[in-house]
């Protein structure tokens, strides 16, 4: 070896003298040999020096041991004794109880020889020993999802405030001892402060993707570690003082947004932490930490709330300001984010967590308390998560006395409401039982329900024994036969020793009683004991027996048929199942499958086809799939949910499909099949082969789409734009083509021709279901799809605004895309509406006196009523120039106002009826190129071409 | 640093580390890149002192042979005589217990077993710190059957991980590769992804320039120039595709296209049907790609799929600025893309021929480009490319 290693390893140890050699051994087995072992003993009171001792004499040249003369109390002090006696040219540190990859000090060093890098860092996998499968998750991996270089943490906010370990890490000696780093002595969170300090001294610091540290995690240890034991308030004295030097260095640099960043982490992580605990812990602890967090939190940037969720930056916000009363229903939605655990108040048309202590005078309050975005003004009750908290525990023989309050935000469930309630138990692992007990007494107190009951648990639970000894308790609550499910939050109600006896089906020797119980998330919940001596014994025999290698095997066989019939049940077993079984069962005569949007809706084209098939009487069998839920589908047709046994039955039975996007790709179509396939909308982007990502496949890899493709037998076209575009990229030749226009539009050609005819515009039932007052115009406004930003639209345009200026006139209605979904603050009711929930579009056109839309294909279906349209297109070069591309220029050809700024699209709301009749021309030539087959015919002619067959009985 | 500097301390470090070098692919001879790479680090090694030896596991196939010439300084070796029958595939339990598929598969390992033994004695006799550098996985297989014990064993990927996660090779690179010393792929950000795919023993290491002439392209004929086998991964069909849309608009510019292949006659059907016959010209296979080279003034790469693609290096050392698909990590890691050429997104036509017109339009900015390409590229020269192989062959034995 070397005279100078270039790598010494600081091992750790105080009292672990059992695991010290494997981790000593992780060291020794390393693909880099030139490494030395530093083993640090925190004066162990077992017989680890010893072990270290014994290690170092047989690897005298490779292991060397130390000793501190006394305990130092936590991981400091030996690291920085081992930084002392390292002789490497890089310093590491691991723990007794963890171990290093096996090539993790070879690229290390490969990095920080390439780089220079005073740090470099790699990827830590925490692995979970003690849980039943052994499962692993990675430390912040995407810090870790590529090598990099940053010259100053500054670059890379992230990994100052996020991977604050030591451990993974290997730092040029040289540079540790120039900057004197040192670990903080005898305080927990050692780490935190040496890391942050470090950070902030590299010069240049690399990171690579290699895991390199395996921590090893051991939730059930006797002795717990610092981490989860963080029940103790010296722990988050500890913790608080640390964050304390810690931003007092970041204010020496004026490093004011890695500050707000370590605050943000501080709320989302270390303040979470100890809020999960709170509802657990006394009333001293509480108020032992309520006051230890006012102080520290008072120095938090106010901007750090708005980076954090909701729930925490509320609970953060009424630590701040003392405000315990509230503070621990809201540490119930932080543990249960979509619980609404207060009742609400709404304010000058915004939606806030409560009105209480004059918080929303305060700027900040008004700001963190303002939950309007959260939608739950939106919600009906049955979509409602609400807090009920246990008021009242009793157990009297075999009956438990129960009482509680269910929180009733913004008067949702009204005063005069009829009340109904029962509670339901279930096993918490599946199970075929559950329990109801019907509850006596509810009362409707304004801002909460309370109830009262008694359940005779002791009689009528009857659990099987064994398999099922937790059980989970929850409400069901009927306001006016609108029902909501809650579960029961046992909060500060005593439960302890109150039992009740219960007789399991299997045998009494598997459990005899039942005793409260709370779950991770602070819920009631029982659970079967044994307490009496058969029973005591008889439980003792079945845990051995479980753990033991009958169990063993027993749940090796479980897990295999668990995997079997998962495997029966996966995508590829289905297609087998379709292609082997049900394709050789005859095509049944005039049977129609039908699909809109992959199964999501009962609309567009597809439905139109059916329901001229309906009206004309045909005879014919109707299958309609529908993905998610059934209702709104026909009740004259057969459902069947896409993707199961019945639908590929249906499927592979049909003698025609009809769809408007594409039935499941690897499904083969049989020969006596006919696939209509009617589309959904004229394309201006780009579509099918027309797209880079598929010419850059091979030809092996473009098949997939090609067989799909080439299922279609007849494709419908509403212009020869379509055949242009659409046709050509989806690879339909000339017979297959449909030149009917879509059925779909044929309602908007009638209502049109009706229009022209009478000189009156008739709105539908539709108005009256949306209670449109008659004197108000409506105008629809419908984007097109965008990705990013999860399944929330935001809207470009300021809606309060809006419906401010211009609600005397206008009703908005606003269609996101099926995908998307909006919220709206409760101050433009009336003025602003949803519609995004309805499947069917062409209702919405109809009633709609003019459009707003950016790209949306549902400017060409429009287009057929000839009304205004307005094209808010506020990122257009964005849009049309990714690399996708359009067909045409939209920009040079819009039948209506192109806009771009919000200030832009107002005024031209503002002016609309000045502009319209100025682009009536504009709008003909628009219809004239691309809606030149729509005349309100089309779903006779298909029925006429293709179904014409049923009219013969 | 001049040449004769750089030879010199060459000759020093030789002198201080002289090793036995093995490389072992699936052929010494068969016509390609990986044949091509491997000869060139093979005199390159031996030029530096190292006793370099080439293995290949069987001869070329018939027509797929490179005429190495007589005069190598270093010895090859090809262990079958003639190519091995494949071992029956297929899985099923039938196939397993089926006797004659049986005695061929036992057949198929106990003739590897033989093979791996010869590679057994080459290594036993190699000297302290040898170094085996197997430059394909199926050769791996043999590799490492034999015992290399004392000898430091290097796996290498000479693809980008998506077009090996996209072959059989995937499944085999994890199983074959997992116990080698080092495993090289020729980009960082290829290397990265396996490493988060689980293999923690991967590094990178690029491909040398196979060439730098003395003088660049003059640049002066008005030619886009190709070259590479006419197969449907070379995309040919994306370049015509893009040459159409911006053909009317350079009536004076011609499209050569170097190489031929199975592709050849529906190339120039496609070619017909766009109406671009006049000014596309097909130039059939090519060996000397320098001169090809010099009569072109700007390089189009329109691959579905590369690795560490030598003839952008090729172009590029010739000073002829290039446009490329953005298909894998070694193509933006040699063109940076607005300064010594350019990039288009994968499959994205039209922004190929966006590209390909400003540099047609534009002679200064071809010049500009062409001569910062001729500059850049040299960062992968061949001194500089040894000096990382020697580095790493110390790292791998500290």
């Amino acid at each position: 070896m070397n005279p100078q290693p270039d790598i010494s390893v600081v091992v750790i140890v105080h009292n672990d003298a059992e695991r010290l050699p494997a981790a000593v051994q992780s060291v020794l087995d390393q693909t880099l040999c030139s490494v030395e072992v530093v083993i640090v003993d925190d004066c162990s009171t077992d017989p680890s020096y010893a072990v270290a001792q014994r290690l170092a004499a047989a690897h005298p040249h490779r292991i060397r041991a130390f000793q501190l003369p006394e305990n130092s109390g936590a991981g400091g002090e030996p690291r920085n004794h081992g930084i002392h006696h390292a002789l490497g040219r890089h310093v590491m540190f691991l723990d007794s109880d963890d171990v290093l990859e096996r090539n993790a000090c070879r690229n290390l060093l490969e990095a920080a020889e390439e780089t220079g890098s005073d740090i470099v860092s790699g990827l830590c996998v925490r692995r979970h020993l003690d849980s039943r499968h052994r499962s692993t998750n990675e430390w912040y991996p995407w810090l870790y999802s590529r090598t990099r270089t940053v010259e100053s943490v500054t670059e890379l906010p992230d990994l100052f405030v996020w991977d604050t370990l030591s451990t993974n890490k290997c730092y040029r000696r040289e540079f540790l001892l120039a900057h004197a780093l040192r670990f903080p002595k005898g305080m927990f969170y050692e780490d935190l402060q040496f890391i942050a300090e470090a950070y902030l001294a590299a010069r240049r610091i690399t990171l690579i993707p290699n895991q390199v540290y395996f921590w090893n995690v051991r939730q059930k240890a006797a002795a717990k570690s610092v981490t989860n034991s963080r029940h103790e308030i010296t722990n988050y004295t500890h913790r608080l003082e640390i964050h304390r030097r810690i931003d007092a260095l970041l204010e020496e640099r004026g490093l004011h947004d890695l500050k707000l960043a370590k605050d943000a982490k501080f709320l989302k992580h270390d303040l979470v932490l100890h809020l999960r605990d709170l509802p657990l812990r006394d009333d001293s602890y509480r108020s032992e930490f309520a006051a230890l967090s006012q102080e520290y939190l008072a120095g938090i940037d106010a901007a750090a709330y708005e980076a954090v969720h909701p729930s925490v930056a509320i609970c953060a916000y009424l630590l701040r300001r003392g405000d315990r009363e509230q503070l621990i229903p809201a540490v119930d939605t932080l543990i249960n984010r979509d619980k609404i655990s207060s009742p609400l108040a709404q304010r000058d048309g915004r939606v806030y967590w409560t009105d209480a202590a004059g918080h929303l005078e305060d700027p900040l309050g008004r700001s963190v308390l303002d939950v309007t975005d959260l939608g739950h003004h939106q919600k009906p009750i049955e979509q409602m998560f609400l807090r009920n908290e246990l008021t009242g525990y009793a157990a009297t023989g075999t009956t438990v006395t129960l009482s509680g309050r269910i929180t009733n935000p913004l008067h949702s469930i009204p005063a005069d409401a009829a009340l109904r309630g029962e509670l339901v138990l279930t096993a918490r692992r599946k199970s075929l039982q559950s329990f109801t007990f019907p509850v006596r007494a509810l009362r409707h107190d304004g801002h909460s329900i309370s109830w009262e009951t008694e359940a005779d648990l002791g009689r009528r639970l009857r659990p099987l024994g064994i398999v099922d000894a937790v059980w989970d308790i929850r409400m069901r609550l009927e306001a006016d036969g609108e029902g909501t499910v809650s579960r029961i939050t046992a909060g500060d109600t005593a439960l302890d020793g109150q039992d009740v006896p219960v007789r399991p089906r299997l045998t009494r020797l598997t459990g005899d009683r039942v005793e409260p119980h709370v779950s991770a998330k602070g819920h009631l919940a029982f659970r079967l004991v044994s307490l009496g001596s058969p029973a005591v014994r008889a439980s003792g025999l079945i845990e051995r027996t479980v753990r033991g290698a009958p169990g063993t095997l027993g749940k090796a066989g479980y897990r295999k048929a668990r995997a079997l019939r998962k495997k029966l049940g996966s995508g590829d077993s289905k297609l087998r199942i379709y292609h082997e079984v049900f394709c050789r069962l005859p095509v049944r005569r005039r049977t129609v499958v039908f699909e809109s949007h992959l199964g999501k809706q009962y609309s567009d084209s597809p439905r139109a086809l059916y329901e001229e098939m309906r009206r004309q009487g045909l005879d014919f069998k109707a299958i309609w799939s529908y993905q998610g839920s059934p209702q709104g589908f026909p009740q004259d047709a057969t459902l069947v949910r896409r993707w199961s046994l019945p639908y590929l039955r249906a499927l592979a039975q049909a003698e025609f499909w009809v769809d408007n996007q594409s039935f499941p790709l690897g499904l083969r179509k049989r020969p006596q099949t006919t696939y209509v396939q009617t589309w959904h909308g004229s394309a201006l982007k780009r579509m099918g082969f027309d797209l880079p990502e598929l010419k850059s496949m091979t030809r092996d890899q473009q098949r997939l789409q090609q067989d799909a493709l080439g299922r279609f037998d007849h494709f419908v076209v509403r212009t020869e734009h379509d055949v242009r575009t659409l046709a050509k990229a989806l690879h339909q030749d000339e017979a297959r083509l449909l030149r009917t226009g879509y059925p779909r539009n044929d309602s908007l050609v009638r209502t049109r021709q009706t229009e022209s005819a009478t000189g009156r515009r008739e709105r539908g039932p539709l108005a009256a279901e949306l209670e449109i007052p008659d004197d108000k115009e409506v105008l629809l406004y419908a984007p097109t799809f965008r990705t990013g930003g999860g399944h929330r639209f935001e809207l470009p345009f300021d809606v309060e605004r809006f419906a401010e200026e211009f609600g005397d006139r206008y009703v908005l209605l606003i269609r996101a895309h099926y995908l998307n979904h909006v919220v709206l603050p409760p101050s433009v009711t009336g003025r602003v509406i949803d519609v995004s929930a309805l499947h069917d579009t062409a209702p919405l056109l109809e009633l709609a006196d003019a459009l707003i839309t950016d790209y949306s294909s549902v400017m060409f279906d429009y287009a057929l009523l000839e009304r205004p349209m307005l094209f808010f297109a506020y990122d257009y070069d964005a849009y049309a120039h990714d690399g996708r591309g359009t067909y045409f220029d939209l920009a040079s050809c819009t039948p209506g106002p192109m806009v771009t700024t919000e200030e832009e699209f107002l005024a031209a709301v503002k002016s609309l009826h000045a502009w319209a009749d100025d682009y009536a021309p504009a709008r003909k030539q628009f219809l004239a190129r691309f809606g030149e087959y729509d005349r309100g015919d089309a779903a006779r002619r298909i029925v006429d071409q293709l179904f014409a067959d049923g009219k013969h009985r | 640093m001049t040449q004769q500097t750089l030879h010199a301390t060459a000759l020093a470090d030789s002198a201080a580390a002289s090793r036995d070098i093995f490389f072992v692919s699936n052929s010494v001879d068969e016509l390609g890149g990986i044949t091509s790479w491997s000869h060139q680090m093979a005199r390159l090694f031996s030029n530096r002192g190292h006793q370099v030896h080439v293995l290949g596991i069987t001869p070329a196939p018939a027509g797929r042979r490179h005429d190495l010439g007589d005069d190598l300084p270093y010895r090859t070796t090809t262990l079958y005589d003639v190519h091995p029958p494949a071992p029956p595939s297929g899985g099923g339990v039938r196939r397993r217990v089926d006797p004659v598929d049986r005695r061929r598969r036992a057949a198929h390992a106990a003739g590897m077993r033989k093979q791996a033994e010869k590679l057994t004695d080459l290594f036993r006799a190699a000297r302290p710190g040898a170094i085996v550098i197997v430059t394909q996985v199926w050769a791996m297989e043999w590799v490492a059957l034999a015992d290399t014990t004392g000898l430091t064993v290097i796996g290498m990927s000479h693809e980008s991980y998506e077009t090996c996660r996209r072959s059989s090779r995937y499944g085999r690179v994890q199983r074959y590769y997992k116990d080698v010393d080092r495993m090289l792929t020729l980009t960082r950000e290829d290397a990265d992804l396996w490493i988060r795919k689980g293999l923690d023993h991967v590094g990178a290491m690029p491909n040398p320039l196979p060439f730098f002439p003395d003088t660049p392209s003059p640049r002066r004929a008005k030619t886009v120039v190709s070259i590479g086998r006419l197969h449907e991964e070379k995309g040919v069909d994306l370049l015509l595709e893009a040459w159409a849309l911006l053909a009317p608009d350079h009536p004076d510019w011609t499209l050569a296209i170097y190489g031929a292949g199975e592709e050849e006659q529906a190339l120039r059907r496609q070619c017909a049907q766009l109406g671009i016959e006049a000014s596309v010209q097909w130039r059939g296979r090519t060996d000397d790609v320098p001169a090809a080279l010099r009569e072109s003034c700007v390089f189009a790469l329109s691959s579905r799929g590369e690795g560490f693609p030598l003839a952008l290096m090729e172009a590029m050392a010739t000073g002829v600025p290039c446009v490329a698909f953005d298909v894998a990590p070694g193509v933006r890691e040699i063109i940076t893309d607005g300064a010594d050429g350019f990039l288009a997104p994968p499959g994205d036509t039209r922004q190929l021929a966006r590209h390909l017109a400003t540099l047609m339009g534009d002679s200064d900015l071809r010049d500009l480009m062409g001569d910062s390409a001729r500059q850049n590229i040299q960062r992968y020269a061949t001194d500089l490319i040894v000096d990382r192989w020697e580095t790493l062959f110390r790292l791998l034995d500290r």
